[in-house]
Protein backbone atom coordinates (compact mmCIF):
# COMPACT_ATOMS: atom_id res chain seq x y z
CA UNK A 1 0.00 0.00 0.00
CA UNK A 2 3.04 2.39 1.23
CA UNK A 3 4.86 1.90 -1.96
CA UNK A 4 2.01 2.48 -4.34
CA UNK A 5 0.95 5.80 -2.55
CA UNK A 6 5.48 6.42 -3.06
CA UNK A 7 5.16 5.13 -6.95
CA UNK A 8 2.29 7.66 -7.53
CA UNK A 9 4.01 10.70 -5.98
CA UNK A 10 6.60 9.68 -8.06
CA UNK A 11 4.96 9.83 -10.85
CA UNK A 12 3.38 12.72 -10.02
CA UNK A 13 6.91 14.85 -9.46
CA UNK A 14 7.95 13.17 -12.73
CA UNK A 15 4.89 14.88 -14.71
CA UNK A 16 5.88 18.15 -12.91
CA UNK A 17 9.05 17.58 -13.64
CA UNK A 18 8.19 17.68 -17.38
CA UNK A 19 5.78 20.09 -17.48
CA UNK A 20 7.80 22.76 -16.04
CA UNK A 21 11.22 21.97 -17.87
CA UNK A 22 13.19 21.13 -14.41
CA UNK A 23 15.70 18.68 -16.71
CA UNK A 24 16.50 21.46 -19.20
CA UNK A 25 16.76 24.34 -16.52
CA UNK A 26 19.23 22.62 -14.67
CA UNK A 27 21.28 22.12 -17.40
CA UNK A 28 20.67 25.74 -18.33
CA UNK A 29 21.92 26.57 -15.01
CA UNK A 30 24.85 24.96 -15.44
CA UNK A 31 25.93 26.68 -18.58
CA UNK A 32 24.37 30.08 -17.88
CA UNK A 33 26.76 29.52 -14.44
CA UNK A 34 29.65 29.65 -17.36
CA UNK A 35 29.00 32.92 -18.60
CA UNK A 36 30.47 34.25 -15.87
CA UNK A 37 33.23 32.13 -14.96
CA UNK A 38 36.93 32.38 -16.13
CA UNK A 39 37.83 31.71 -19.72
CA UNK A 40 39.38 28.50 -21.02
CA UNK A 41 40.65 29.22 -24.32
CA UNK A 42 43.62 30.62 -25.66
CA UNK A 43 43.18 33.57 -28.08
CA UNK A 44 45.32 31.42 -30.84
CA UNK A 45 47.11 32.54 -32.89
CA UNK A 46 45.91 36.01 -32.81
CA UNK A 47 47.35 37.50 -29.35
CA UNK A 48 48.42 34.39 -27.34
CA UNK A 49 50.36 30.76 -27.86
CA UNK A 50 51.25 27.61 -25.99
CA UNK A 51 54.17 27.13 -25.04
CA UNK A 52 54.67 23.51 -24.42
CA UNK A 53 56.28 22.01 -21.03
CA UNK A 54 60.17 21.35 -20.87
CA UNK A 55 59.93 17.69 -21.88
CA UNK A 56 58.11 18.84 -25.27
CA UNK A 57 58.94 16.62 -28.29
CA UNK A 58 59.13 18.87 -31.24
CA UNK A 59 61.64 19.98 -33.94
CA UNK A 60 64.67 18.89 -34.00
CA UNK A 61 67.48 20.79 -33.03
CA UNK A 62 71.18 20.52 -33.28
CA UNK A 63 73.34 22.24 -30.74
CA UNK A 64 76.54 23.57 -29.87
CA UNK A 65 78.90 23.14 -26.58
CA UNK A 66 79.51 26.57 -24.67
CA UNK A 67 82.50 27.47 -27.53
CA UNK A 68 79.99 26.82 -30.86
CA UNK A 69 81.62 24.29 -31.71
CA UNK A 70 79.28 21.70 -33.13
CA UNK A 71 78.35 18.52 -30.77
CA UNK A 72 77.85 16.17 -33.59
CA UNK A 73 80.08 13.89 -34.26
CA UNK A 74 78.79 12.18 -36.86
CA UNK A 75 78.46 8.84 -35.24
CA UNK A 76 74.76 7.69 -36.68
CA UNK A 77 73.46 6.27 -33.83
CA UNK A 78 70.59 8.63 -33.66
CA UNK A 79 69.76 7.07 -37.51
CA UNK A 80 69.96 3.40 -36.03
CA UNK A 81 67.84 4.17 -33.59
CA UNK A 82 64.92 6.07 -35.54
CA UNK A 83 62.39 3.34 -35.98
CA UNK A 84 61.44 5.29 -39.47
CA UNK A 85 65.05 5.81 -41.15
CA UNK A 86 64.25 9.50 -41.13
CA UNK A 87 67.82 10.88 -40.56
CA UNK A 88 70.53 10.99 -42.84
CA UNK A 89 73.94 11.20 -41.62
CA UNK A 90 76.88 11.56 -43.66
CA UNK A 91 80.29 12.32 -41.72
CA UNK A 92 83.49 13.62 -42.89
CA UNK A 93 87.01 14.50 -41.41
CA UNK A 94 87.47 17.81 -40.24
CA UNK A 95 89.92 19.16 -38.01
CA UNK A 96 89.74 23.57 -38.52
CA UNK A 97 87.12 23.05 -35.24
CA UNK A 98 83.95 23.02 -36.17
CA UNK A 99 82.66 20.06 -34.10
CA UNK A 100 84.25 18.71 -30.63
CA UNK A 101 85.85 15.73 -32.45
CA UNK A 102 87.91 15.40 -35.94
CA UNK A 103 84.94 13.78 -37.58
CA UNK A 104 81.90 15.84 -38.14
CA UNK A 105 78.64 15.57 -40.11
CA UNK A 106 78.66 16.75 -43.39
CA UNK A 107 75.14 15.92 -44.17
CA UNK A 108 72.03 15.63 -41.02
CA UNK A 109 69.31 15.89 -42.41
CA UNK A 110 65.82 15.03 -41.45
CA UNK A 111 62.62 13.80 -43.24
CA UNK A 112 60.01 15.21 -40.72
CA UNK A 113 57.07 13.53 -43.06
CA UNK A 114 58.16 10.04 -41.67
CA UNK A 115 59.46 11.58 -38.17
CA UNK A 116 56.66 9.68 -35.32
CA UNK A 117 58.56 12.73 -32.75
CA UNK A 118 59.14 9.57 -30.22
CA UNK A 119 62.70 10.77 -29.20
CA UNK A 120 64.53 8.02 -29.75
CA UNK A 121 67.41 9.97 -31.41
CA UNK A 122 67.60 12.11 -28.54
CA UNK A 123 67.90 9.07 -26.89
CA UNK A 124 70.49 7.88 -28.50
CA UNK A 125 73.00 10.51 -29.47
CA UNK A 126 75.85 10.13 -27.13
CA UNK A 127 77.20 13.93 -26.86
CA UNK A 128 73.32 14.97 -26.56
CA UNK A 129 73.67 17.18 -29.80
CA UNK A 130 70.40 16.67 -31.22
CA UNK A 131 67.33 17.23 -29.08
CA UNK A 132 63.89 17.88 -29.75
CA UNK A 133 63.15 21.18 -28.94
CA UNK A 134 60.06 23.12 -28.68
CA UNK A 135 58.49 24.36 -32.10
CA UNK A 136 55.39 22.44 -33.08
CA UNK A 137 53.94 24.65 -35.77
CA UNK A 138 54.88 22.40 -38.98
CA UNK A 139 52.41 22.59 -41.42
CA UNK A 140 53.64 23.58 -44.93
CA UNK A 141 52.75 23.68 -48.00
CA UNK A 142 55.15 21.88 -50.27
CA UNK A 143 57.00 19.06 -50.43
CA UNK A 144 60.84 20.87 -49.72
CA UNK A 145 60.09 22.20 -46.42
CA UNK A 146 59.53 19.06 -45.29
CA UNK A 147 63.06 18.34 -44.96
CA UNK A 148 65.32 20.41 -42.72
CA UNK A 149 69.39 20.27 -43.17
CA UNK A 150 72.32 20.23 -40.87
CA UNK A 151 71.82 24.19 -41.38
CA UNK A 152 68.79 25.33 -40.70
CA UNK A 153 68.62 22.93 -36.90
CA UNK A 154 71.79 24.30 -36.08
CA UNK A 155 70.11 27.73 -36.02
CA UNK A 156 69.57 28.84 -32.17
CA UNK A 157 65.90 27.89 -31.28
CA UNK A 158 63.31 30.74 -30.53
CA UNK A 159 62.44 29.12 -27.57
CA UNK A 160 65.11 28.84 -24.88
CA UNK A 161 65.67 25.24 -23.36
CA UNK A 162 65.46 26.61 -20.02
CA UNK A 163 61.87 28.91 -19.91
CA UNK A 164 59.16 27.23 -18.41
CA UNK A 165 55.85 26.26 -20.61
CA UNK A 166 52.78 28.22 -20.31
CA UNK A 167 49.84 30.51 -22.18
CA UNK A 168 52.49 33.40 -23.53
CA UNK A 169 51.26 36.50 -25.26
CA UNK A 170 52.06 36.53 -28.82
CA UNK A 171 51.41 38.14 -32.24
CA UNK A 172 50.55 36.51 -35.33
CA UNK A 173 52.58 37.34 -38.82
CA UNK A 174 51.00 36.92 -41.83
CA UNK A 175 52.57 37.66 -45.31
CA UNK A 176 53.62 36.15 -48.09
CA UNK A 177 56.86 34.72 -47.03
CA UNK A 178 55.47 33.03 -43.62
CA UNK A 179 52.76 32.27 -41.21
CA UNK A 180 53.97 32.19 -37.45
CA UNK A 181 52.94 32.96 -34.33
CA UNK A 182 55.85 34.79 -32.44
CA UNK A 183 55.47 34.49 -28.68
CA UNK A 184 56.32 37.13 -26.37
CA UNK A 185 58.60 35.12 -23.90
CA UNK A 186 58.54 38.06 -21.11
CA UNK A 187 54.64 38.22 -20.74
CA UNK A 188 53.29 34.92 -19.05
CA UNK A 189 49.63 34.50 -18.22
CA UNK A 190 48.01 31.97 -15.98
CA UNK A 191 46.88 28.83 -17.57
CA UNK A 192 42.97 28.11 -16.49
CA UNK A 193 44.00 25.19 -14.12
CA UNK B 1 -8.01 -15.30 -51.64
CA UNK B 2 -8.46 -12.65 -54.29
CA UNK B 3 -9.09 -10.30 -51.56
CA UNK B 4 -5.84 -11.00 -49.80
CA UNK B 5 -3.97 -10.88 -52.84
CA UNK B 6 -5.74 -7.50 -53.46
CA UNK B 7 -4.40 -6.12 -49.58
CA UNK B 8 -0.92 -7.59 -50.56
CA UNK B 9 -0.64 -6.10 -53.70
CA UNK B 10 -1.82 -2.66 -52.16
CA UNK B 11 0.61 -3.35 -49.34
CA UNK B 12 2.81 -3.81 -51.92
CA UNK B 13 2.28 -0.69 -53.59
CA UNK B 14 2.09 1.45 -50.02
CA UNK B 15 5.15 -0.08 -48.91
CA UNK B 16 9.01 1.68 -49.01
CA UNK B 17 11.31 0.54 -51.39
CA UNK B 18 14.68 -1.04 -49.90
CA UNK B 19 17.71 1.12 -50.52
CA UNK B 20 20.98 0.36 -49.49
CA UNK B 21 22.65 3.95 -48.16
CA UNK B 22 26.47 4.25 -46.73
CA UNK B 23 26.70 6.46 -43.84
CA UNK B 24 30.38 7.71 -43.40
CA UNK B 25 33.41 7.39 -44.15
CA UNK B 26 32.99 11.15 -43.97
CA UNK B 27 29.54 11.57 -42.50
CA UNK B 28 29.62 13.65 -39.42
CA UNK B 29 28.28 11.16 -36.78
CA UNK B 30 29.77 8.06 -38.14
CA UNK B 31 33.04 7.71 -35.84
CA UNK B 32 35.96 8.62 -37.57
CA UNK B 33 36.99 6.51 -40.65
CA UNK B 34 33.92 4.07 -40.30
CA UNK B 35 31.68 3.13 -43.68
CA UNK B 36 28.67 1.37 -42.81
CA UNK B 37 26.45 0.05 -45.08
CA UNK B 38 22.97 0.34 -44.19
CA UNK B 39 20.01 -1.22 -46.16
CA UNK B 40 17.13 0.19 -45.16
CA UNK B 41 12.93 0.76 -45.90
CA UNK B 42 12.11 3.81 -45.28
CA UNK B 43 13.65 4.88 -42.26
CA UNK B 44 13.79 1.25 -40.59
CA UNK B 45 17.41 -0.78 -40.82
CA UNK B 46 17.15 -3.99 -42.12
CA UNK B 47 20.94 -4.42 -42.22
CA UNK B 48 23.95 -2.92 -40.85
CA UNK B 49 27.47 -3.69 -41.86
CA UNK B 50 30.59 -1.69 -40.84
CA UNK B 51 32.82 -1.62 -43.72
CA UNK B 52 36.45 -1.29 -41.80
CA UNK B 53 40.20 -0.94 -43.64
CA UNK B 54 39.92 2.70 -43.95
CA UNK B 55 43.14 3.26 -41.66
CA UNK B 56 44.72 0.26 -42.29
CA UNK B 57 48.72 0.60 -41.82
CA UNK B 58 49.62 -2.33 -41.32
CA UNK B 59 50.69 -2.30 -37.97
CA UNK B 60 51.44 -5.53 -37.24
CA UNK B 61 53.81 -6.64 -40.05
CA UNK B 62 55.21 -3.27 -39.17
CA UNK B 63 56.05 -4.54 -36.15
CA UNK B 64 57.88 -7.87 -37.56
CA UNK B 65 60.79 -5.34 -39.24
CA UNK B 66 61.47 -3.19 -36.19
CA UNK B 67 63.31 -4.58 -32.87
CA UNK B 68 61.21 -4.28 -29.75
CA UNK B 69 61.72 -1.10 -28.05
CA UNK B 70 61.66 0.67 -31.54
CA UNK B 71 57.64 -0.79 -31.83
CA UNK B 72 56.26 1.35 -29.00
CA UNK B 73 56.00 4.54 -30.29
CA UNK B 74 53.72 2.33 -33.17
CA UNK B 75 51.29 1.53 -30.56
CA UNK B 76 50.60 5.15 -29.45
CA UNK B 77 49.04 5.33 -33.04
CA UNK B 78 46.89 2.57 -32.02
CA UNK B 79 43.89 3.51 -29.67
CA UNK B 80 45.04 7.26 -30.36
CA UNK B 81 42.53 8.70 -27.11
CA UNK B 82 44.89 6.34 -24.57
CA UNK B 83 48.44 6.18 -26.13
CA UNK B 84 49.37 5.42 -22.54
CA UNK B 85 47.42 1.78 -22.44
CA UNK B 86 48.71 0.64 -25.60
CA UNK B 87 52.26 1.10 -24.61
CA UNK B 88 51.16 -0.44 -21.42
CA UNK B 89 49.95 -3.12 -22.88
CA UNK B 90 52.86 -3.78 -25.42
CA UNK B 91 55.86 -3.31 -22.78
CA UNK B 92 54.10 -6.05 -20.66
CA UNK B 93 53.58 -7.96 -23.08
CA UNK B 94 57.57 -8.32 -24.16
CA UNK B 95 59.00 -8.02 -20.22
CA UNK B 96 57.14 -11.00 -20.04
CA UNK B 97 58.65 -12.69 -22.90
CA UNK B 98 61.94 -11.61 -21.55
CA UNK B 99 60.63 -12.66 -17.99
CA UNK B 100 61.44 -10.18 -16.21
CA UNK B 101 57.67 -8.85 -15.35
CA UNK B 102 58.05 -9.42 -11.62
CA UNK B 103 61.53 -7.46 -11.59
CA UNK B 104 59.96 -3.96 -12.61
CA UNK B 105 60.35 -1.80 -9.51
CA UNK B 106 57.24 -0.46 -7.75
CA UNK B 107 57.86 3.45 -8.65
CA UNK B 108 57.49 2.72 -12.55
CA UNK B 109 54.74 0.28 -11.76
CA UNK B 110 52.61 2.82 -9.64
CA UNK B 111 53.90 5.91 -12.44
CA UNK B 112 52.33 3.70 -15.37
CA UNK B 113 48.89 2.64 -13.23
CA UNK B 114 48.32 6.58 -12.55
CA UNK B 115 49.32 7.60 -16.52
CA UNK B 116 46.69 4.35 -17.57
CA UNK B 117 43.84 5.47 -15.46
CA UNK B 118 44.26 8.80 -16.49
CA UNK B 119 44.39 7.74 -20.40
CA UNK B 120 41.15 5.66 -19.05
CA UNK B 121 39.79 8.82 -18.00
CA UNK B 122 40.94 10.65 -20.79
CA UNK B 123 39.18 7.95 -23.32
CA UNK B 124 35.73 8.21 -22.01
CA UNK B 125 35.61 11.69 -21.79
CA UNK B 126 36.03 11.83 -25.18
CA UNK B 127 33.71 9.10 -25.99
CA UNK B 128 30.91 10.79 -24.07
CA UNK B 129 31.46 13.86 -25.51
CA UNK B 130 31.37 12.89 -29.05
CA UNK B 131 28.54 10.64 -28.22
CA UNK B 132 26.82 13.66 -26.78
CA UNK B 133 27.96 16.01 -29.89
CA UNK B 134 26.21 13.17 -32.41
CA UNK B 135 23.33 13.46 -30.16
CA UNK B 136 23.47 17.44 -30.52
CA UNK B 137 24.53 18.22 -26.95
CA UNK B 138 26.82 19.94 -28.05
CA UNK B 139 27.72 21.71 -24.41
CA UNK B 140 28.37 18.57 -23.22
CA UNK B 141 30.90 18.06 -25.82
CA UNK B 142 32.92 21.03 -25.25
CA UNK B 143 33.01 20.29 -21.48
CA UNK B 144 34.51 17.43 -21.72
CA UNK B 145 37.22 18.25 -23.94
CA UNK B 146 37.89 20.43 -21.78
CA UNK B 147 38.76 17.81 -19.07
CA UNK B 148 39.92 15.88 -21.48
CA UNK B 149 42.69 18.32 -22.34
CA UNK B 150 43.84 18.39 -18.77
CA UNK B 151 44.71 15.38 -18.83
CA UNK B 152 46.89 15.61 -22.04
CA UNK B 153 48.47 18.46 -20.33
CA UNK B 154 49.58 16.09 -17.41
CA UNK B 155 50.19 13.71 -20.72
CA UNK B 156 52.65 16.64 -21.88
CA UNK B 157 53.75 16.93 -18.65
CA UNK B 158 54.99 13.94 -17.83
CA UNK B 159 56.03 12.46 -21.42
CA UNK B 160 56.81 15.11 -23.97
CA UNK B 161 53.30 14.60 -25.92
CA UNK B 162 49.96 14.66 -26.00
CA UNK B 163 48.43 12.11 -27.48
CA UNK B 164 51.41 10.11 -29.18
CA UNK B 165 52.83 9.64 -25.81
CA UNK B 166 56.19 6.72 -25.91
CA UNK B 167 55.78 6.68 -22.38
CA UNK B 168 56.63 3.44 -21.34
CA UNK B 169 59.69 1.48 -22.19
CA UNK B 170 60.08 -2.37 -21.71
CA UNK B 171 61.70 -2.29 -18.10
CA UNK B 172 59.72 0.78 -16.83
CA UNK B 173 59.22 4.12 -17.89
CA UNK B 174 61.09 6.83 -20.01
CA UNK B 175 60.94 9.89 -17.81
CA UNK B 176 60.55 10.57 -13.83
CA UNK B 177 57.53 12.20 -12.78
CA UNK B 178 58.58 15.17 -10.70
CA UNK B 179 56.62 16.74 -7.45
CA UNK B 180 54.94 19.21 -9.90
CA UNK B 181 53.24 16.31 -11.85
CA UNK B 182 51.95 14.76 -8.93
CA UNK B 183 50.40 18.01 -7.33
CA UNK B 184 48.68 19.05 -10.64
CA UNK B 185 47.70 15.19 -10.54
CA UNK B 186 45.98 15.84 -7.62
CA UNK B 187 44.21 18.89 -8.74
CA UNK B 188 43.03 16.39 -11.77
CA UNK B 189 41.51 14.41 -9.23
CA UNK B 190 39.72 16.98 -7.27
CA UNK B 191 38.16 19.05 -10.34
CA UNK B 192 37.12 15.97 -12.32
CA UNK B 193 34.20 14.44 -9.56
CA UNK B 194 32.64 18.33 -9.90
CA UNK B 195 32.66 18.42 -13.39
CA UNK B 196 31.41 15.22 -13.65
CA UNK B 197 28.37 16.41 -11.28
CA UNK B 198 28.08 18.74 -13.84
CA UNK B 199 28.24 16.75 -16.90
CA UNK B 200 25.01 14.47 -14.74
CA UNK B 201 23.03 17.55 -14.53
CA UNK B 202 23.54 18.48 -18.43
CA UNK B 203 22.79 14.84 -19.58
CA UNK B 204 21.64 12.18 -16.85
CA UNK B 205 18.46 14.16 -16.10
CA UNK B 206 17.69 15.08 -19.71
CA UNK B 207 14.81 13.67 -21.21
CA UNK B 208 16.29 14.02 -24.96
CA UNK B 209 19.27 12.36 -23.81
CA UNK B 210 17.32 9.68 -22.20
CA UNK B 211 14.99 8.92 -25.00
CA UNK B 212 17.64 8.41 -27.23
CA UNK B 213 19.57 6.00 -25.12
CA UNK B 214 17.00 4.58 -22.81
CA UNK B 215 16.33 0.71 -23.92
CA UNK B 216 18.34 1.42 -27.82
CA UNK B 217 20.85 -0.98 -28.48
CA UNK B 218 20.39 -3.13 -25.17
CA UNK B 219 21.75 -6.64 -25.01
CA UNK B 220 21.98 -9.33 -22.74
CA UNK B 221 24.65 -11.14 -21.07
CA UNK B 222 25.24 -14.20 -22.70
CA UNK B 223 24.77 -12.40 -26.03
CA UNK B 224 27.51 -9.43 -24.89
CA UNK B 225 29.54 -12.70 -24.03
CA UNK B 226 28.99 -14.76 -27.13
CA UNK B 227 29.91 -11.65 -29.08
CA UNK B 228 33.24 -11.33 -27.47
CA UNK B 229 32.73 -8.25 -25.70
CA UNK B 230 35.11 -6.75 -23.32
CA UNK B 231 35.55 -3.29 -21.46
CA UNK B 232 33.08 -1.20 -20.20
CA UNK B 233 30.23 -2.28 -22.98
CA UNK B 234 30.67 -5.94 -21.13
CA UNK B 235 30.53 -4.56 -17.99
CA UNK B 236 27.04 -2.71 -19.33
CA UNK B 237 25.44 -5.85 -19.77
CA UNK B 238 25.68 -7.21 -15.95
CA UNK B 239 28.88 -9.43 -16.01
CA UNK B 240 31.49 -7.80 -13.66
CA UNK B 241 34.42 -8.82 -15.52
CA UNK B 242 37.89 -6.99 -15.31
CA UNK B 243 40.91 -8.12 -16.06
CA UNK B 244 42.18 -5.22 -13.12
CA UNK B 245 40.18 -7.50 -10.92
CA UNK B 246 39.76 -10.85 -11.91
CA UNK B 247 43.61 -11.59 -13.23
CA UNK B 248 45.14 -8.53 -11.76
CA UNK B 249 48.40 -7.63 -13.71
CA UNK B 250 50.97 -4.82 -12.72
CA UNK B 251 50.63 -3.24 -9.20
CA UNK B 252 46.51 -3.26 -9.60
CA UNK B 253 46.03 -5.88 -6.55
CA UNK B 254 47.17 -3.09 -4.46
CA UNK B 255 44.57 -0.90 -4.83
CA UNK B 256 41.09 -0.99 -3.70
CA UNK B 257 38.35 0.15 -6.08
CA UNK B 258 34.65 -1.27 -7.76
CA UNK B 259 33.83 -2.67 -10.75
CA UNK B 260 30.89 -1.55 -11.66
CA UNK B 261 27.95 -2.72 -13.69
CA UNK B 262 24.95 -2.08 -15.56
CA UNK B 263 21.80 -3.42 -15.95
CA UNK B 264 19.89 -3.48 -19.21
CA UNK B 265 22.84 -3.26 -21.32
CA UNK B 266 21.11 -0.41 -23.45
CA UNK B 267 23.16 2.87 -24.41
CA UNK B 268 22.21 4.59 -21.41
CA UNK B 269 23.29 1.83 -19.18
CA UNK B 270 27.24 2.16 -21.62
CA UNK B 271 27.09 5.75 -20.37
CA UNK B 272 26.42 5.70 -16.49
CA UNK B 273 29.01 3.26 -16.45
CA UNK B 274 31.77 4.92 -18.25
CA UNK B 275 30.98 7.95 -16.09
CA UNK B 276 31.20 5.54 -12.68
CA UNK B 277 34.18 4.42 -14.42
CA UNK B 278 35.76 7.67 -14.21
CA UNK B 279 35.26 7.79 -10.90
CA UNK B 280 36.45 4.46 -9.82
CA UNK B 281 39.89 5.38 -11.75
CA UNK B 282 40.22 8.99 -10.00
CA UNK B 283 40.16 6.53 -6.63
CA UNK B 284 42.75 4.36 -8.16
CA UNK B 285 44.71 7.48 -9.10
CA UNK B 286 44.42 8.52 -5.64
CA UNK B 287 45.35 5.87 -3.71
CA UNK B 288 48.52 5.25 -6.14
CA UNK B 289 49.60 8.84 -5.56
CA UNK B 290 49.28 8.21 -1.76
CA UNK B 291 51.41 5.37 -1.84
CA UNK B 292 53.65 6.73 -4.49
CA UNK B 293 57.32 4.69 -3.77
CA UNK B 294 60.63 6.25 -4.30
CA UNK B 295 63.56 4.04 -6.32
CA UNK B 296 64.43 3.46 -9.80
CA UNK B 297 61.87 3.90 -12.37
CA UNK B 298 63.28 1.19 -14.75
CA UNK B 299 65.25 -2.27 -14.32
CA UNK B 300 68.47 -2.56 -13.28
CA UNK B 301 69.31 -4.81 -16.53
CA UNK B 302 71.62 -2.83 -18.86
CA UNK B 303 70.96 -4.94 -22.05
CA UNK B 304 67.35 -4.05 -21.61
CA UNK B 305 67.35 -0.67 -19.90
CA UNK B 306 70.61 1.44 -21.41
CA UNK B 307 72.25 2.98 -18.23
CA UNK B 308 71.61 7.06 -17.80
CA UNK B 309 73.42 9.41 -20.07
CA UNK B 310 75.24 11.33 -17.99
CA UNK B 311 76.60 7.62 -16.43
CA UNK B 312 78.17 6.84 -19.94
CA UNK B 313 80.60 8.91 -20.25
CA UNK B 314 83.63 7.86 -17.88
CA UNK B 315 82.65 4.52 -18.02
CA UNK B 316 83.49 2.03 -21.25
CA UNK B 317 81.22 -0.40 -19.87
CA UNK B 318 77.73 1.49 -19.96
CA UNK B 319 78.95 2.95 -23.59
CA UNK B 320 79.15 -0.50 -24.56
CA UNK B 321 75.81 -0.65 -23.54
CA UNK B 322 74.28 2.08 -24.93
CA UNK B 323 75.66 1.64 -28.49
CA UNK B 324 74.83 -2.38 -28.16
CA UNK B 325 70.74 -1.13 -27.03
CA UNK B 326 70.31 1.63 -30.11
CA UNK B 327 72.14 -0.41 -32.83
CA UNK B 328 70.98 -3.74 -32.00
CA UNK B 329 68.36 -3.72 -29.48
CA UNK B 330 68.54 -6.66 -27.13
CA UNK B 331 67.00 -10.65 -27.80
CA UNK B 332 64.18 -11.78 -26.89
CA UNK B 333 64.22 -16.14 -25.39
CA UNK B 334 62.57 -18.06 -28.11
CA UNK B 335 58.79 -18.85 -27.34
CA UNK B 336 55.29 -17.39 -27.18
CA UNK B 337 53.48 -14.98 -24.77
CA UNK B 338 50.18 -13.45 -24.27
CA UNK B 339 49.28 -10.53 -22.37
CA UNK B 340 46.49 -8.64 -21.98
CA UNK B 341 45.13 -5.27 -19.83
CA UNK B 342 42.14 -3.54 -19.30
CA UNK B 343 42.38 -0.91 -21.89
CA UNK B 344 39.72 1.80 -21.91
CA UNK B 345 37.77 -0.05 -24.28
CA UNK B 346 38.40 -3.48 -23.44
CA UNK B 347 40.64 -5.67 -23.13
CA UNK B 348 43.73 -5.13 -25.46
CA UNK B 349 45.92 -8.11 -25.96
CA UNK B 350 49.46 -8.62 -27.77
CA UNK B 351 50.63 -11.99 -28.76
CA UNK B 352 54.10 -12.48 -29.37
CA UNK B 353 55.85 -15.19 -31.14
CA UNK B 354 59.53 -15.07 -30.83
CA UNK B 355 62.60 -16.74 -32.75
CA UNK B 356 65.22 -16.04 -30.17
CA UNK B 357 66.16 -12.58 -32.37
CA UNK B 358 65.72 -9.23 -31.61
CA UNK B 359 62.61 -8.66 -33.24
CA UNK B 360 59.42 -10.70 -33.22
CA UNK B 361 58.80 -13.32 -35.60
CA UNK B 362 54.98 -12.21 -35.19
CA UNK B 363 53.22 -10.04 -33.59
CA UNK B 364 49.16 -10.80 -33.22
CA UNK B 365 46.46 -7.41 -31.08
CA UNK B 366 43.54 -8.13 -30.26
CA UNK B 367 42.13 -4.89 -30.33
CA UNK B 368 38.84 -4.24 -28.51
CA UNK B 369 37.17 -1.84 -31.18
CA UNK B 370 37.22 -4.33 -33.78
CA UNK B 371 35.81 -7.08 -31.75
CA UNK B 372 32.79 -4.99 -30.31
CA UNK B 373 32.07 -3.53 -33.64
CA UNK B 374 31.07 -6.56 -34.93
CA UNK B 375 27.94 -6.62 -33.12
CA UNK B 376 26.47 -3.22 -35.00
CA UNK B 377 23.88 -5.44 -37.32
CA UNK B 378 22.88 -7.55 -34.39
CA UNK B 379 22.11 -4.59 -32.49
CA UNK B 380 20.65 -2.04 -35.20
CA UNK B 381 18.43 -4.45 -36.82
CA UNK B 382 14.72 -3.32 -36.92
CA UNK B 383 16.26 -0.01 -35.20
CA UNK B 384 15.86 3.50 -36.86
CA UNK B 385 18.66 5.53 -38.49
CA UNK B 386 18.59 8.31 -35.35
CA UNK B 387 19.28 4.68 -32.97
CA UNK B 388 22.40 3.65 -35.20
CA UNK B 389 24.01 6.72 -34.24
CA UNK B 390 23.35 6.31 -30.25
CA UNK B 391 24.37 2.87 -30.54
CA UNK B 392 27.65 3.10 -32.84
CA UNK B 393 28.68 6.12 -30.31
CA UNK B 394 28.00 4.11 -27.08
CA UNK B 395 30.26 1.14 -28.31
CA UNK B 396 32.61 3.92 -28.43
CA UNK B 397 35.06 2.48 -31.18
CA UNK B 398 38.41 3.82 -32.38
CA UNK B 399 39.84 2.83 -36.20
CA UNK B 400 43.18 3.42 -35.28
CA UNK B 401 43.17 0.33 -33.14
CA UNK B 402 40.06 -1.30 -35.46
CA UNK B 403 42.08 -0.87 -38.44
CA UNK B 404 45.04 -1.11 -37.43
S1 LIG C 1 61.92 11.55 -33.13
FE1 LIG C 1 61.86 9.34 -33.51
S2 LIG C 1 61.09 9.15 -35.60
FE2 LIG C 1 61.74 11.27 -35.35
S3 LIG C 1 63.83 11.31 -36.07
FE3 LIG C 1 63.95 10.95 -33.89
S4 LIG C 1 64.01 8.74 -33.67
FE4 LIG C 1 63.31 9.18 -35.76
S1 LIG D 1 73.31 13.76 -33.68
FE1 LIG D 1 74.23 12.56 -32.06
S2 LIG D 1 73.70 10.46 -32.54
FE2 LIG D 1 73.31 11.63 -34.38
S3 LIG D 1 75.21 11.46 -35.55
FE3 LIG D 1 75.39 13.31 -34.34
S4 LIG D 1 76.41 12.67 -32.46
FE4 LIG D 1 75.69 10.80 -33.47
Amino acid sequence: MKEKKGSALSCLTDILNKAFFIDFAKGLKVTLGYNMSKIVTLNYPDREKWIPYQRWRGLHTLNRDPDGRELCVACELCSRACPTDCITVIPMEDDTGRGIADRVAKVWEIDLVRCLFCGFCQDACPTTAVRLGREYELACKDWSSTKRDRQQLLEEPEIPETLMGGVYKASFVFNKKEVKVVPDLTKKRKNFW
Amino acid sequence: MSENENIEDREELLSTKKVTISMGPQHPSAHGVLHLILEMQGEKILRAEPDIGYLHRGTEKIAENLLYHQFTPYTDRLDYMSAMSNNMAYVMAVEKALGIEGDIPDRAEYLRVIVAELARCASHLLGIGAWAVDMGALTAFLYCIREREMCLDLFEMISGARMTCSYMRVGGVRYDADQKFFDKVRDFVRILPEKLDEYNKLLTGNRIWIQRNRDIGAISAEDAINFGFTGPNLRASGVPWDIRKDTPYSVYDRFDFDVPVGEKGDCFDRYLLRMAEMRQSLRIIEQALDSMPDGPIAVDIPDVVPPAKDAIYDNMENLIHHFKYVSSGFTVPEGEVYSAIEGPKGILGVYILSDGTEKPYRLKLRVPSFVNLQVMDFLSKETYMADVVAILSSLDPVFGECDK
